[in-house]
């Protein structure tokens, strides 16, 4: 049995024969058929239920007269992400934004919730920013093909070539579109190991701080934390933003 | 890639540069490790072993080039 955190133990306790008989029917052995939930997904689901909770409440709440103090601090991000997607991709943002918003609150989330006692930071496993990065991928790709149709394809065989023989033009195709195709994995890469890196170092820092010195200066790092999980939270969402405004804009 | 058209009017807050150029740093070591692992899974799949080293160096190129685009752009 692995060493586990309350939340992933009482999951594990509930859950863990119809998982695994589940994980199995897939033919995937885990890896402790007793507990096969892990720390970052029992982390995951519980701030899945929470923003789940938070979201309801809010949309219970909503009311233009006399906003409540949660309805103020969530029309704050959402009116910080619009402005961030007008900023980058134009006035078409808005149908973009929910995605935005969503991949922004749960990563900071995430990022923030290794800082309670008890808890763990899901992110600081490689596995959570990959499944964030690859939920991005996807939508950038699905946005491009839904605004430009099969068009969008042409995106991977470089800079449109005016003026050129077609010979050159098929031959720059060809060099260009594994150029391309790893330049958009290259994309999936660096999302999954920047957030990756910078929490799990961050809890690391504080980890050895807090080892060393108990009182006072892991603090100093809290703070540090807090701060670098606003900050990849944020460029995890630029980058999205970024990714989806080159796949639908319009060639020149 | 085509670039995003450029409003004039539309201001650039020093935030989305900040996260912009964050980035510059990643590119060419993302791109010359995803040039890799996708050039050693052809590999694996194919029972070759010369496909990682070219992967190694379009993905250096597919670095490089994103690099180039994103500084130029910006220079504009």
């Amino acid at each position: 049995m692995p060493e586990q955190l309350w939340f992933t133990q009482i999951l594990n306790h509930l859950f863990a024969a119809p998982v695994t008989a589940f994980l199995r029917s897939l033919h995937i052995e885990p890896k402790y058929a007793s507990a096969p939930i892990s720390d970052s997904f029992s982390m995951e689901l519980l701030v899945f239920g929470f923003l789940l909770v938070i979201f309801l409440l809010v949309r219970s709440r909503l009311s233009v007269e006399s906003p409540g103090a949660l309805q103020h601090a969530f029309e704050g991000i959402e009116g910080f992400v619009l402005a961030q997607s007008r900023e980058i991709i134009g006035h078409h943002s808005e149908p973009y934004t929910p995605f935005f918003a969503v991949v922004f609150i749960f990563i900071l989330v995430c990022n923030l919730i290794g800082l309670i006692p008890g808890f763990e930071s899901p992110t600081g496993v490689p596995i959570v920013p990959l499944g964030c990065a690859i939920c991005s991928f996807l939508y950038y790709h699905t946005q491009g093909f839904k605004h430009a149709g099969p068009k969008y394809l042409l995106h991977f065989f470089g800079p449109p070539m005016e003026g050129m023989p077609l010979i050159a033009r098929i031959l720059l195709a060809a060099l260009m579109l594994p150029i391309e195709l790893v330049s958009h994995f290259a994309r999936l890469l660096s999302l999954t190991v920047r957030l990756w890196a910078n929490i799990f170092a961050g809890d690391l820092i504080t980890l050895v701080f807090f080892s060393m010195i108990p009182i006072g200066v892991p603090i100093i790092f809290s703070g540090l934390h807090i701060v670098v999980a606003v900050l990849q939270a944020y460029v995890f969402m630029l980058l999205s933003i970024i990714y989806v405004s080159g796949a639908v804009a319009e060639e020149h | 890639m085509p670039s995003t058209p450029e409003d004039p009017d539309r201001k650039k807050s020093p935030w989305v540069q900040v996260g912009r150029y964050s980035q510059l740093a990643f590119m060419l070591p993302a791109g010359t490790v995803a040039g890799y692992l996708l050039g050693s899974l052809l590999d694996r799949w194919l029972h070759t072993t010369w496909i990682a080293v070219v992967g190694l160096l379009i993905g250096t190129a597919a670095g490089l080039i994103e690099l180039i685009r994103t500084v130029s752009r910006d220079t504009k």
